[in-house]
């Protein structure tokens, strides 16, 4: 659609604080109660593929987001960076509804997707997760072979029908699921080093072609957003390299979320970059550059130079 | 000193030392296997060995062993052999060494001194106590070695000075006359001490110190290993070589002499002990409808408890919460699990057996065996499940995959292996179950051929609802662990023209061995291959 991504940084970009005109947070304990009224806010150009609202997550009587409201563009790459225990996992896995799966997990707010609230009844579970996928923080693969780990989400939504009693039927997908492989295999540059051995367990990958096979199969049911829980965590250098390469293509075609850990890895393949805080709070929200080169708060700067966290 | 020689990094070459302490423990590995062999009586004690007399050679072996495991202790005291010894051989040793000598103690004065109760428990504690003493005190070579090593060569010259021969006999004049023989003793104390040598032994060439408690306990755990091996060696030779000869008979080979199979193809062998059942005119009496009994029995209830408690499995890692209630399921399925199989076999005769005719009957065996099987597969499916890492589940929630799906297509086939394990395990068990059977299904001992349960062909078509019958489920019908404990305990049946009823006996012991084992082996065999199938496809 837009190339606004690749440009907004350009573009004038205004921050502001709605409720307080108080100089911002410091890294004493007095001021956290204050900052939680701020509306921490970040303009862009171009559509709000995602937007959070006032979302609070309980988990029992752990209070583990307190707050949170952000909007997410589209087509573009979101750091979420912060100290273990700030909440961003867990705003992550708000935005799928993953959170669903922990009994204890209690949520308030609001999370709209393209404008319709996700957090709502009656909402269509599976047809969220297949718009919003989720690559998770260390490789899971199926114990399945690589074109099985591709082709299992379609396959398990009809869109592929293989099998006995597909091809007595006279209605086998085979070629389209050949297609289909291959496809999300190329997305996920990893088609070169595994077309050959499709039929191989992917569990005899490496690490980092593991990760990228995870990010083929999240691919294969065709979402718009692609959330990813530190996915190179677990992963060596060059590995780590191959899939910031990859996010970065990514971004073009599709809205990528990303949690880490490393704050270089943020400022190197994010657009936009939301620092969150110990005790569950959003604290700064703007541009990569910005956040890295000049953050307005002093708790944000103490974090990435690495003074606190 | 000890500590000089601690900071070596690099080992000197093998020396004569280590030849003799490696041999030292050789020795007592065969000591230990001639003791098994002597106590399951491969190894005759009245007889010889290279004409030695038995026991006479065990005693000179044990006192070989034992001198050996002193000098070794002794040289080392003296600085002739390198070693790095800790200043004390421990309590543990210490204890091991005392049981022992304690015994011999208590034995000694109250046996063969006469000295009665309180001298007995006197010398008891005054042997032991210096054992303990003897152990504790020193440094650790000879702590370790010199109270073992005497003993060893007390039990040597005890056995070959004949003091204990074969004939000894010690009548503990009990009511009811129970008494201890030599055929027991020899073995046991050959057994013991052999353990005990091995583990001086070992330790001496180890060096003491952490590397010789390192090898000591090395070779007893691998002694263990050995022995659990051994011991199903054994049985199984012992099991085979008494039942060939039964199952043997009559056997042709050539074409043309089976049976026919399959239509009017014939088994170019005959068996007539597995291919037989019973019948006046038949030259060898077979068993062939308890083998097939068995292996309805074992599939019957294999296939009604599999996919109840596999299902039960799922509805309780999947979809129930952890509570109460799944910790009322657990409770029940390990006390089901933990009911006496006799207990099963009454719930059967009084509740199955009246609603399948008032009679005893293959469904009824079936079922019984398959409410045996069904906590066990329970747990084990439960144990399978909760192993498969969330990972997978959160992986297939994330692309929109529903529960159920997830479970069939993911959890499942993850679990499998596990699951596979515990059916293996619990047919393991039902297999050779007697007294459900005894109470549920069996009819007669012999059970003529013409009777071999049929299932598959026993299904009819009826005008009527259910529309399907099959009267061979409900026929009383034979297996082979009730036909042995029949043969066995009762006697049952040995009119019927068996020229050789023990042969017989044993050859039926001898095939439900081999029908169990087969399961045994088709069930690793799939878990083999489920396996494979999710590590490399």
């Amino acid at each position: 659609m837009s190339n606004s991504q690749r440009t907004h940084s350009q573009s004038q970009t205004r921050t502001r604080t709605t409720g307080s005109d108080q100089p911002l947070e410091t890294t004493s304990g007095e001021t956290v109660e204050e900052t939680r009224a701020e509306w921490v806010e970040y303009d862009f150009q171009g559509e709000a593929k995602m937007v959070a609202e006032d979302l609070d997550v309980h988990y029992g009587d752990d209070h583990a987001l307190k707050g949170v409201s952000m909007e997410i563009p589209e087509k573009s790459v979101t750091a979420l960076i912060g100290p273990s225990g700030c909440g961003k996992s867990t705003y992550l896995r708000c935005l799928n509804r993953m959170n669903d799966r922990i009994n204890a997990a209690r949520v308030d707010g609001s999370v709209r997707l393209d404008g319709k609230e996700i957090y709502q009844d009656g909402i269509n579970l599976v047809e969220l997760r297949k718009r919003v996928g989720m690559v998770f923080q260390s490789p899971n693969p199926f114990p399945k072979s690589i074109r099985d780990n591709i082709s299992y989400g379609p396959r398990k939504h009809g869109d592929i029908e293989t099998g006995l009693l597909a091809r007595l039927l006279g209605r086998d997908d085979s070629d389209a699921e050949r297609e289909l492989v291959e496809r999300a295999l190329k997305q996920a540059a990893l088609w070169d080093e595994v077309h050959d051995r499709l039929d191989d367990n992917a569990l005899g990958l490496s690490g980092g072609q593991q990760q990228r096979l995870c990010i083929a199969r999240c691919l294969s049911v065709d979402p718009e957003v692609i959330l990813m829980d530190e996915p190179a965590s677990a992963l060596d250098p060059i590995a780590t390299a191959k899939i910031e390469d990859l996010i970065h293509d990514l971004a073009k075609e599709y809205t990528v979320v990303i949690v880490t850990h490393n704050m270089q890895q943020a400022a190197r393949i994010s657009d936009q970059t939301a620092v969150f805080l110990t005790g569950g709070q959003l604290v700064e929200y703007g541009d990569t550059d910005q956040i890295f080169e000049n953050p307005r708060s002093q708790r944000v700067e103490d974090y990435i130079s690495g003074k606190f966290g | 000193m000890a500590g000089a020689t601690r900071s070596r990094l690099v080992e000197g070459e093998t020396t004569a030392t280590d030849a003799v302490a490696g041999a030292t423990v050789g020795l007592s590995a065969v000591l230990f296997v001639l003791a098994v062999a002597a106590m399951f009586e491969r190894v005759s004690l009245t007889e010889t060995i290279a004409g030695l007399p038995t026991v006479a050679l065990l005693g000179g072996l044990l006192i070989a062993l034992g001198v050996a495991v002193i000098v070794f202790g002794v040289g080392s005291r003296l600085g002739y052999v390198e070693t790095e010894p800790d200043s004390s051989a421990g309590l543990i040793a210490s204890f091991g060494a005392a049981v022992p000598w304690l015994v011999i103690g208590g034995g000694v004065a109250s046996e063969t001194l006469g000295l009665g109760v309180t001298g007995g428990a006197a010398g008891a504690v005054v042997v032991g106590g210096l054992a303990f003493v003897a152990t504790a005190v020193p440094r650790e070579d000879v702590g370790s070695t010199v109270p073992l090593g005497a003993l060893l060569a007390f039990v040597g010259a005890v056995f070959l000075t004949g003091t204990i021969g074969p004939a000894w006999l010690w009548d503990l004049g009990w009511e009811q006359q129970a008494s201890i023989t030599a055929e027991f003793l020899v073995p046991a104390a050959t057994l013991f001490c052999a353990l005990y040598g091995g583990w001086a032994a070992a330790k001496a060439y180890g060096r003491f110190g952490a590397r010789g408690r390192h090898m000591g306990a090395y070779v007893l755990v691998y002694l263990n290993a050995l022995s659990i091996i051994g011991f199903l060696f054994v049985l199984i030779a012992f099991v085979v070589v008494r039942g060939l000869p039964g199952l043997l008979t009559g056997v042709q080979v050539g074409a043309g002499v089976g049976p026919q199979v399959f239509g009017s193809f014939e088994l170019p062998v005959s068996l007539p002990f597995v291919m037989n059942g019973v019948a006046l005119l038949n030259d060898f009496q077979g068993v062939l409808p308890a083998i097939v009994g068995t292996i309805w029995l074992v599939v019957g209830a294999v296939l009604f408890a599999v996919p109840l408690g596999v299902g039960a499995a799922i509805f309780l890692t999947e979809y129930a919460e952890r509570g109460r209630f799944t910790q009322a399921v657990e409770v029940a399925t390990n006390g089901l699990w933990s009911t006496p199989s006799i207990v099963f076999g009454l719930f059967g005769f009084a509740f199955l057996v009246p609603r399948f005719g008032n009679r005893k009957s293959l469904l009824a065996g079936m079922l019984t065996l398959g409410f045996m099987l069904l906590p066990l597969v329970l747990i084990t499916s439960r144990e399978a499940m909760l192993s498969v890492p969330d990972e997978y589940r959160d992986a297939s929630a994330a692309l929109g995959v529903s529960k159920w799906q997830t479970v069939r297509s993911v959890v499942l086939p993850a679990a499998l292996p596990g699951v596979v394990t515990g059916v293996i395990l619990g047919v393991g068990r039902i297999a050779g179950e007697t007294a459900p059977i005894l109470l549920t299904m069996a009819g007669g001992t012999f059970v003529p051929g013409a009777q071999t349960v049929d299932v598959v062909g026993g299904f009819e078509f009826t005008g009527s609802p259910p529309f399907v019958a099959n009267p061979e489920l409900l026929q009383a019908t034979s297996a082979l662990p009730y036909q042995l404990y029949a043969l066995i305990s009762a006697g049952v049946g040995l009119g019927s023209n068996v020229s050789d009823p023990t042969g017989f006996r044993w050859a039926t012991a001898l095939v439900l061995l081999v029908v169990v084992l087969s399961f045994y082996a088709i069930g690793i065999g799939a878990r083999y291959y489920f396996r494979r199938q999710l590590r490399h496809e």
